[in-house]
This record gives C-alpha cells, sequence and structure tokens, in this order.
C-alpha cells in the first residue's frame, strides 16, 4: 500500500453476522454513512446479501465506488461469523476489492465505547492497534496510553464460557487492544480483570470497566451463574449491554486498510478460537497429535 | 437467443466444495470438484461442522479455478446456479451465501436448485432425456424412484423408509472394518467373492417401490457376531457378495417393475452408487433384457458436482423461473415441489 493511498476517501461495504444482528453498513473516512441492523433469529443468510443490496440502493452506492469490503471475522456463532464471511470473500472476488476482516469482539466493544462516549470516540483516529493481528499489545501500554476505560467485549460461548476480550480508550480517542480474542470462563476472566486493576497504582486505573455485547446469558438459566453484586463491588464495573454496529466494523477495518492491512481473499476464514469436537475428540483419543 | 448463455453453478451440500460453467444449458466448460473425503476419513464419516468450514476456505479458490478453466470471464456470466438443498444445512448456507453474494455483485438472476434434481439431469449432459423417465437415485444420501412424465416434472413413486443405499453400504463396511467411504471396498470384494451367503430381501407390500435396508444390515451384523461367537473368522468377501446381491436384485426389479408400469422409455441411473460395477452391470443387462434404453453419467458426473447443478438449473433458466436474493438454504428440500411451473 502506498503513503498517498493512505490519504484518499475511502468508503467500505461492512458485514457482521457473529452475534444475534444481521449489521450491515456503508462507512466513509471514519464515519457511518447508512447502517441496517436486522434481528433475524439467527437466521442471517436470509436476508444477508438483500440487506447489502437494499442499503446500496438506498444510498446510491454502486460497486465502482466501493473501496474496500471489510466483514467481522468472529469469534461468535460458528453457522453466523460463516455467513457474513463467505459473503464478504465472494464480493471481494467479483469485484476484485480489497477484503479486510475485523474482530467481531473489537468491533461489539468499539460499537459500545462509541455509544458509552460518544466524543471520545469520535477523537479516535491516532494510535489504533492492530487488534485483529495475533500480537496483542503490552499490557504496558495500557498505562502509557492514559487509559481512561476498560472495555470487555463478551458474546456467550456457552458452558460458563464466553469468547471476550480487553480494549482500553483513552480521553483522547486512544484505542489499544491488551488481550487478544479468547475464549474464557467468564468468571474466572472476571477475576483476572479484577487482579489487573488492583494491581495499577490508583492514579493508574481506569474510570470504568464497561462489560458490553449481549449480556443477557450471564443472568439465563445456563450462564455462568456469577454473583454480580459480590463481583462488581469495590471496583468501577459496570454492565452495558449492547449489540454490534457494522458501522464499527467498516470504520475499524478503514484504519486497518490505511496501516496496509488487506487479507488474502482466498485463505481468509472465520476466527472461530476453537477446534471442532470432532477435532478436540481425536486428539483426545491420542490418534493424532495434532490437526 | 442466439447468443451462447453460461450458467455458473455451485454446489456445497455435503462434503464437496464444486462449481461448474455450463454453457447452453449441456456443455460443461468447467467442473473443479474439491473433495475432503481425506480429512473427513480421520473422523470414519462427513463430520458437518468441518465440512462447513472447509467450504468457507475452497469457496473463491475453486470459483476462481472453474471460471479460469471455463475460459469465461465474469461479464459473460448469465446466471448464478446454487443448491439449495436437500444437504447439511451448514454447508448448504456457504454455497447459497456465496451464490446470492455473486448474484448481487454481477447483477446476474439466481436459481436454487435441487439436488436430486442435479443428480437426474446429470444424464442431460450426455444424452438427450426421453419422457416419461424413470430415475433410479442412488447415492450416500438417498434411494429413490423418480418419475419424469415430462421434462423437469418429479414423481416420486419410491424411496427409502430408512437407510440410503450408500448408509447402508457404508455401515455394513465399518462393522466389516473397512476403511471409509465403503462402497467401493464392499463392490471389488464382492466382485472377488467365490461364493454369496445368502442374506434377506426387504420386498416389502407387493405393489410398493419403497425400499427398506435396516433389516439387511442387522442380517450382515447377526453374520459377523455368529462368525465371531463360533471364534471363526468372519468371511467378508462373501458376505459382502451377499449384501450386494441383496441390495441390487431389490433396487433393479423394482426399478425394472416401475419402468414397465409407467411406460418409461429409457432409465436413468444416477447418483454416487452409480458408480457400484455389479449395480451397472446388473441393471444393463435387466433393460438389454426388456429393450429399455439405460443412461448412466460418466463417474465424474455421478459423485456430487457442480455441473449436474447447471443441468438441472438450466430448465428454470429457460422458464424464466428465479429466485430472489432471500433464498434460503432448505435440508429438506422437496423435490416434487422444485419442479418447473409451480413458481
Ligand atoms: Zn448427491
Amino acid at each position: 500500500m502506498d503513503a498517498n493511498h493512505r490519504e484518499e476517501d475511502c468508503t467500505a461495504l461492512a458485514l457482521d453476522t457473529s452475534s444475534s444482528v444481521l449489521a450491515a453498513a456503508i462507512t466513509r473516512n471514519g464515519r457511518t454513512v447508512d447502517a441496517s441492523h436486522s434481528f433475524t433469529e439467527r437466521n442471517h443468510s436470509v436476508r444477508v446479501v438483500s440487506d447489502l443490496q437494499d442499503l446500496m440502493k438506498k444510498n446510491g452506492l454502486t460497486r465502482a465506488k466501493v473501496d474496500v469490503i471489510a466483514v467481522g471475522q468472529g469469534p461468535g456463532s460458528y453457522t453466523g461469523v460463516r455467513i457474513a464471511v463467505s459473503a464478504a470473500k465472494t464480493l471481494a472476488w467479483a469485484w476484485n476489492k480489497p477484503l479486510v476482516g475485523v474482530s467481531s469482539l473489537e468491533a461489539t466493544a468499539f460499537s459500545a465505547w462509541t455509544k458509552l462516549e460518544p466524543r471520545h470516540a469520535a477523537a479516535a483516529g491516532a494510535a489504533v492497534s492492530d487488534a485483529a493481528g495475533d500480537a496483542p499489545a503490552s499490557a504496558g501500554t495500557v498505562a502509557d496510553a492514559g487509559a481512561a476505560v476498560w472495555i470487555v467485549p463478551l458474546m456467550d460461548a456457552r458452558r460458563g464460557q464466553a469468547y471476550t476480550s480487553l480494549f482500553t480508550a483513552g480521553r483522547n480517542g486512544e484505542w489499544a487492544s491488551v488481550e487478544k480474542d479468547g475464549i474464557r470462563l467468564v468468571a474466572d476472566w472476571v477475576r483476572q480483570l479484577r487482579e489487573r486493576y488492583e494491581q495499577l497504582e490508583a492514579s493508574e486505573r481506569p474510570s470504568a470497566v464497561y462489560l458490553v455485547g449481549e449480556l443477557a446469558f450471564l443472568e439465563g438459566k445456563k450462564g455462568p451463574a456469577l454473583d454480580l453484586e459480590a463481583l462488581s463491588a469495590g471496583w468501577p464495573l459496570r454492565l452495558e449491554p449492547s449489540v454490534i454496529d457494522a458501522g464499527a466494523v467498516g470504520v475499524l477495518a478503514e484504519r486497518r486498510f490505511r496501516l496496509g492491512v488487506q487479507e488474502d481473499i482466498h485463505g481468509f476464514a472465520p476466527n472461530y478460537t476453537q477446534l471442532t469436537e470432532a477435532e478436540v475428540n481425536l486428539i483426545k483419543a491420542g490418534t493424532e497429535s495434532r490437526i | 437467443m442466439n447468443r451462447p448463455y453460461h450458467l455458473l453453478a455451485i454446489e456445497t451440500s455435503c462434503d464437496e466444495t464444486s462449481v461448474a460453467v455450463v454453457r447452453n444449458g449441456g456443455e460443461v466448460l468447467s467442473n473443479i470438484v474439491s473433495s475432503q473425503i481425506d480429512t473427513h476419513r480421520r473422523f470414519g464419516g462427513v463430520v458437518p461442522e468441518i465440512a462447513s468450514r472447509k467450504h468457507v476456505e475452497s469457496i473463491t479458490v475453486i470459483l476462481e479455478e472453474a471460471v479460469e478453466a471455463a475460459g469465461v470471464t465474469l461479464e459473460e456470466i448469465d446466471a448464478i446456479a446454487v443448491t439449495q438443498g436437500p444437504g447439511l444445512v451448514g454447508a448448504l448456507l456457504v454455497g447459497v451465501v456465496a451464490a446470492k453474494s455473486l448474484s448481487l455483485a454481477l447483477d446476474v438472476p439466481l436459481i436454487g436448485t435441487h439436488h436430486i434434481a442435479g443428480h437426474i439431469y446429470a444424464n442431460r449432459l450426455v444424452g438427450e432425456i426421453e419422457y416419461p423417465a424413470l430415475a433410479l437415485v442412488v447415492s450416500g444420501g438417498h434411494t429413490e424412484l423418480v418419475l419424469l412424465e415430462a421434462e423437469g416434472s418429479f414423481r416420486i413413486i419410491g424411496q427409502t423408509r430408512d437407510d440410503a443405499v450408500g448408509e447402508a453400504y457404508d455401515k455394513v463396511a465399518r462393522a466389516l472394518s473397512l476403511p471409509y467411504p465403503g462402497g467401493p471396498h464392499i463392490d471389488r470384494l464382492a466382485q472377488a467373492a467365490e461364493s454369496a451367503i445368502e442374506l434377506p430381501r426387504a420386498w416389502l407390500e407387493p405393489d410398493s417401490f419403497d425400499f427398506s435396508f435396516s433389516g439387511l444390515k442387522s442380517a450382515v451384523l447377526a453374520e459377523i457376531n455368529r462368525a465371531n461367537m463360533k471364534g471363526l473368522g468372519v468371511e467378508a468377501g462373501a458376505l459382502a457378495r451377499g449384501f450386494q446381491e441383496s441390495v441390487i436384485d431389490v433396487v433393479t426389479t423394482k426399478a425394472m417393475r416401475a419402468a414397465a408400469e409407467f411406460g418409461a422409455r429409457q432409465l436413468l441411473l444416477c447418483g454416487g452408487v452409480a458408480a457400484n460395477r455389479g449395480l451397472r452391470e446388473r441393471l444393463a443387462a435387466l433393460c438389454a433384457e426388456a429393450g429399455l434404453p439405460l443412461l448412466v453419467p460418466p463417474l465424474a458426473l455421478c459423485t456430487d458436482n457442480a455441473a449436474m447443478i447447471a443441468a438441472a438449473a438450466d430448465l428454470k433458466w429457460r422458464r424464466g423461473e428465479f429466485a430472489t436474493l432471500d433464498l434460503k438454504a432448505e435440508p429438506q428440500l422437496s423435490l416434487e415441489a422444485w419442479s418447473v411451473g409451480r413458481a
């Protein structure tokens, strides 16, 4: 990616189907132009392409005006994530456009932050980490960035687990990935976050730790059975239920694109964060040491 | 219309990712099939979640290969056909979403296609079908007798009440400790065997064209148990031959009876199990005796592939029966309801 390209206008067509929301958006130069969010009861495959088409028609967006195809890569519902990824790969290939994947968890976190702290989020644009990449920023950068809040996206992964990660959002719009996407036991994870919080000097501590995303599962019968009251005593833990906004997928993808990131369309696959049950069993059976 | 037209077809209903480009409904320009069989063999069968994952990983690679091999540009594609069902829902979804995306990207019509109609119309890629025709569909997931009174009209006159033929083969192969998929191994053992262990035939009601293979499968297991109890080795060859003879006897007898009853002018053998040598030979002999033309597509068009989907989709292309971008993968899609002229 040459330097000139980074200054040019950038229009992204963005899509995410990792959660209960079928989210599509058009973003341009760091802002959402239009977005559609359908709650389709996990039947995203029906409307996924028609929602894109409607959005494009409504906004007069043609193939020629699309610069990037942006997609939430997961983690999340296996079937769900495959829908957006299959659509995005195919569109990018057929139109010969760059494809940029974004962590669906990061997009969930960023969407929530945009609503919680709109002024700060709007200022974002400075240092944005390569969060969907492999290397998480070191924990040291949290304090350096003058973190104002922690944002912890959670997505139900059953059996008391969640797909989750940790982001810090600074007062001047700094946005950094601190822990990469993974599947974790919710109760353990919240305890770890608290320890991390307590180990910081009082002046370095975030003013709030937001758990965001579709949080109903925390209280459901099959949820992790958290004593939320006890867990939130003594530190600023806040539950902020939210849904992913495809605008965040587009904005984050545009940033990655301007940093020179582009996916290999053929090799691009969802980030499931875990092996299938059949593979796990095969490894357990010891018939193969690795897949 | 004089200009040639091109259908691009996608098939992802089970463990094969396939894309084909077919010109004018019958000329196969490319038919790329990426089989996941090596991946699934380790698990002794198709693992749906893994099949879906593989389809996502392969889909654009296979699209590109098929378009390049066909020597056409995307601008020359006139419609996108895709297997809508039946099949594994997670596997179907990948193909359906990719097809819808292509339909939007290229601004061309979308044709949702029935997988079994594809198996049947694979015959159209090698010859003309004369109606009424009778199709015997035998595959890993299906065992059906389908009457085609006219082009694109499907009527199921018989089907399995339990296992599909291919399924029964796989289960018996597993009991005999043969590798997955078991069909070819049983076929080979049966051909080589000098004798057969006589096994029952499930004829069902005298006028029925339905099938049942679970009793036969149990009989095979009982034979194996008996041999083991006596401390004797299982006579795998004789058992395989006995099993295969029972299957072939029932399947071919019912197919011939149905062909006669409905006045079929052709018998079409379709589906992956059409590769079975024993079945082909017997059916060929019976058809020759009855003076009934038998059509069998070459092996590459019998197993799951996208060219057959294009061949079936052509029925709807010529009639302008297109799907909307809201097309939904239907794991239980009905063949009869998919007939032309029902939309
Ligand atoms: Zn098939």
